[in-house]
């Protein structure tokens, strides 16, 4: 299992947009990946379980890749935040 | 045959129409996030309305704290959005007025927020709204079926197990 942790640093936090985007990332794998606020978690394949987070700016992100390809989509979700939010 | 043929096979089903207005294909939405399907499949509306009324009986699953959007899960599992504007996130609730909140269990055309259309225009944003299937992928089909002017209520999308 791989964990990343990722302070969210667009001022929108994760709307529509980013929750799309970032479930659009998170189908390339076959890992199990889940975000984890601190109060809420989700399964980042699922769009809508995602924008439920409501994650906010300065919000920190716990990211948990578990699977056959987790080396590859862990470093693709850092990645992917890092870039993004 | 009606259009109600289908109910309560659950093989066919059918979403309505949150808002009133003019219904089109996604693919007028100029934002790809949309367009492209990124977030699931459906049809937008150019609405002449701003009240925003529950698509069917769920519950409230995202109220968005600036309330340009909202999603509801219904109780036939489809998560349904519906984002009200393009790149109305960033007027952080300026012109939306939430009614329902998280958690919330409501019924078809139930009032779940109110956008002011005239206000949102006049600040420089498209008023289109993409009403979506989140949950796309576990049907089989999506489709726009009354690419018309459409009130609260009307049938719009044909989804198909």
């Amino acid at each position: 299992m791989k964990e990343i942790k990722y302070t969210i640093q667009d001022p929108l936090g994760i709307h529509a947009r980013p929750a799309g985007m970032l479930t659009k990332q998170a189908a390339l794998f076959k890992s199990t990946i889940t975000l984890d606020t601190g109060s809420k978690k989700a399964d980042a394949k699922r769009i809508m379980a995602v924008m439920s987070l409501g994650v906010k700016q300065g919000a920190e992100l716990t990211v948990t890749v578990e699977g056959e390809d987790e080396e590859e989509a862990a470093s693709a979700m850092e990645a992917f935040l890092k870039d993004n939010l | 045959m009606g259009l109600f043929s289908g109910f309560g096979k659950k093989k066919g089903m059918i979403l309505d129409a949150p808002l009133k207005g003019e219904c089109v294909s996604i693919k007028e939405v100029s934002d790809p996030t949309f367009s492209e399907e990124i977030l699931g499949k459906g049809v937008a509306i150019r609405p002449v309305d701003g009240k925003v009324c529950a698509p069917a009986d769920g519950e409230i699953t995202t109220m968005f704290p600036t309330g340009h959007a909202v999603g509801m899960t219904t109780e036939d599992g489809m998560e349904v959005l519906i984002h009200v504007g393009i790149d109305t996130v960033s007027l952080k609730g300026e012109g939306f007025h939430i009614v329902a909140k998280e958690g919330d269990h409501v019924k078809k055309g139930d009032l779940l927020m109110e956008a002011d259309l005239e206000r949102i225009k006049e600040a420089g944003f498209d008023t289109i709204t993409p009403v979506i299937i989140c949950n796309s992928d576990e049907y089989k089909d999506i489709e726009g079926i009354n690419l018309a002017m459409v009130e609260v209520g009307d049938p719009i999308l044909s989804i198909s197990k």
